[in-house]
């Protein structure tokens, strides 16, 4: 393992290195000790009742732990990022199995389990085609296993929502870890969380002031096309004046690649939500799991960023490089 | 096109403390990771230590739902029926065990339920929910129960009387109950000892029966229960 590579995986000392770094933890904390005090002042002026003023709180407590877990990793160092990513992977995968049954396939769930782990190894390793290599290799052990039992009756459901697990909470979201091979990963990741958590926020606090159309109403009936555009402009905004300093000196720096980018953003990330929502519908249950207070599952809270990861990923791959100079298989050697 | 047959897990949305306590609680991953290693150590265990010998192994059912009934004298009474069975069903097997001794302290709980496998039975206010229940579960999974109907271990080596319980478990059922009789545990874990002495353990277990012909009433649940009792102790009487 050369130096910098070792720099990047365990290098906390140079957690504030990059501006926008700093800024980014600088608002993120301060939103956390200012949030309370609005919630306890709108509480104060009668503009929120006390069963509302009681929710609020509640995930207020839970964004209180979720916060530094997402925020702590990313700052110590890639090795704890990739290790995060891959042990969210695994959770989000647990309580998607459980909603679905699929969880009662156990050769299936051992054979994603195992490719999530080598996926989050291949990132530690920096061998982004071995990663590439373990979606098919992957999906063909499914396919595979699930003939043993010689029980051909509902061969496909099991395959497909194995195939379908694997590549959700595998393959995409395996882009999150990968962009932790790049230097400047930091910026990056924190982009991606600061605006994909403020796109949900976008989308729920301009549907409540402009909203009247409802967006699919039968999948989610609370979302409204005002919610969905606001979000849209919002996030686009954001990511604009953000990107503008995560991205300066490189080529992603125009405003025309940062408002795709911001569109990307947005709309991905809005289709990964109404994503969980149809499987909620589907499956006849109100959130996946209980893990977070006030929020459901993990996956609740994380549906939007499972699509966005990849989207992102190639994006700025393609016109910018993910990686670069960055010393490759780092464990396997060669 | 017919829709998927989706089917969460029963306990989804239970916190895990409440899981473990569940009737509903389902083996994932790892609970079936170690329920394979606990039941690969109680296998060798049996046979080193107690030289487990059983005797018509060819009687237990081959698919699920199907309940083992025996004689309670020992904590190693359940591990003992389960030895028998085949490892695929390892998931599907359910020890009744009393709530009150493995499901009060967390850490007893956790290997109750996360080795064992096991679903509690309030002895004190076990209603007739949990009995409907448990015996929803039975037909539906379809799984396999492993019961002791006298509902408390023998303090001196002798059987009690079977309570009406496992009737409503089975009358009217496809599960078939088969009577085993357990003949040494008794001397092998004491009551009042700590540590299990070395001593030979026989299980005889009798040919499965079908009561899916008997009324779910209380008449009917008095008939099972009598015609079990008479047959795991005709197996008592057949020494070797």
């Amino acid at each position: 393992m050369d130096a910098a590579a070792r720099e990047r995986l365990f290098g906390v000392s140079h957690a504030f290195d990059n501006p926008v770094t700093t800024s980014v933890t600088i608002a993120v904390v301060g939103a956390l000790v200012v949030v309370p005090m609005i919630i306890w002042l709108l509480a104060r002026l009668g503009r929120v009742g006390d069963a509302h003023r009681k929710e609020l709180f509640t995930r207020f407590y839970s964004w209180l732990v979720i916060t530094p877990l997402i925020l702590v990793p990313i700052l110590a160092g890639a090795a704890w990022t990739i290790l995060g990513i891959g042990v969210l992977s695994l959770f989000c995968y647990r309580e998607y199995a459980r909603a679905t049954g699929l969880f009662r396939e156990k050769a299936i769930s051992l054979m994603i389990v195992l490719g999530i782990l080598l996926q989050t190894f291949t990132a530690f390793d920096n061998w982004y085609h071995f990663f590439v290599a373990l979606t098919p290799l992957t999906i063909g052990a499914i396919m595979s296993v699930a003939i043993l039992r010689d029980e051909p009756e509902g061969y496909i459901q099991r395959v497909a929502l194995g195939v379908l697990g694997f590549a959700l909470f595998g393959t995409c979201f395996g882009h999150l870890a990968h962009f932790a091979n790049d230097a400047n990963y930091r910026p990056y990741l924190l982009l991606i969380f600061l605006s994909v958590e403020l796109n949900d926020v976008f989308a729920y606090v301009s549907g409540k002031t402009l909203g009247r159309r409802k967006l699919a109403p039968k999948t989610s009936p609370n979302k409204t096309l005002g919610g969905a555009l606001g979000a849209l402009v919002l996030t686009t905004l954001l990511v604009v004046g953000v990107g503008h300093y995560v991205f300066r000196g490189t080529a992603m720096d125009s405003a025309s690649h940062l408002v795709v980018m911001g569109i990307i953003v947005s709309t991905v990330g809005q289709m990964g939500d109404l994503m969980l929502s149809s499987i909620k519908r589907d499956l006849g249950v109100k959130d996946m799991g209980v893990t977070i207070p006030g929020h459901g599952g993990l996956l609740d809270r994380f549906d939007s960023i499972i699509l966005v990861a990849p989207a992102m990923y190639h994006y700025i791959n393609y016109f910018e490089g993910i990686g670069n100079g960055q010393a490759m298989h780092i464990l396997t050697g060669g | 096109m017919d829709k998927w047959k989706l089917q969460p897990a029963r306990d989804l949305g239970m916190p895990l403390g409440k899981r473990l306590k569940s009737l509903q609680r389902e083996s994932g991953l790892i609970s079936t990771g170690f329920h394979f290693i606990w039941w690969t150590f109680v296998r060798l265990y049996m046979r080193v230590w107690h030289r487990l010998r059983i005797e018509g192994r060819e009687n237990i059912p081959i698919q699920p739902p199907f309940v083992l009934v025996a004689n309670h004298a020992s904590h190693l009474d359940a591990l003992v029926l389960a030895t028998p069975l085949p490892c695929r069903l390892r998931d599907h097997i359910f020890p009744i065990a009393a709530g009150d001794v493995f499901f009060e302290t967390p850490v007893v709980t956790s290997f109750a339920a996360g080795m064992l496998n096991a679903l509690p039975m309030w002895r004190k206010r076990c209603g007739p929910h949990d009995l409907q229940l448990l015996r929803q579960r039975l037909v539906e999974e379809p799984c396999a129960y492993i019961l002791f109907p006298e509902g408390k271990r023998s303090r001196d080596g002798s059987m009690a009387e079977f309570k009406a319980g496992l009737g409503v478990l089975v009358a009217g059922t496809n599960a078939q109950v088969v009577p085993c009789y357990l003949d040494g545990c008794y001397y092998a874990l004491r009551p009042e000892t700590k540590w299990p002495r070395p001593h030979r353990i026989t299980v005889r277990v009798g040919k499965p029966l079908d009561f899916s012909g008997v009324s779910n009433d209380r008449e009917g649940w008095l008939h099972i229960t009598a015609e079990i009792e008479k047959h795991v102790k005709a197996l008592m009487r057949q020494r070797s």
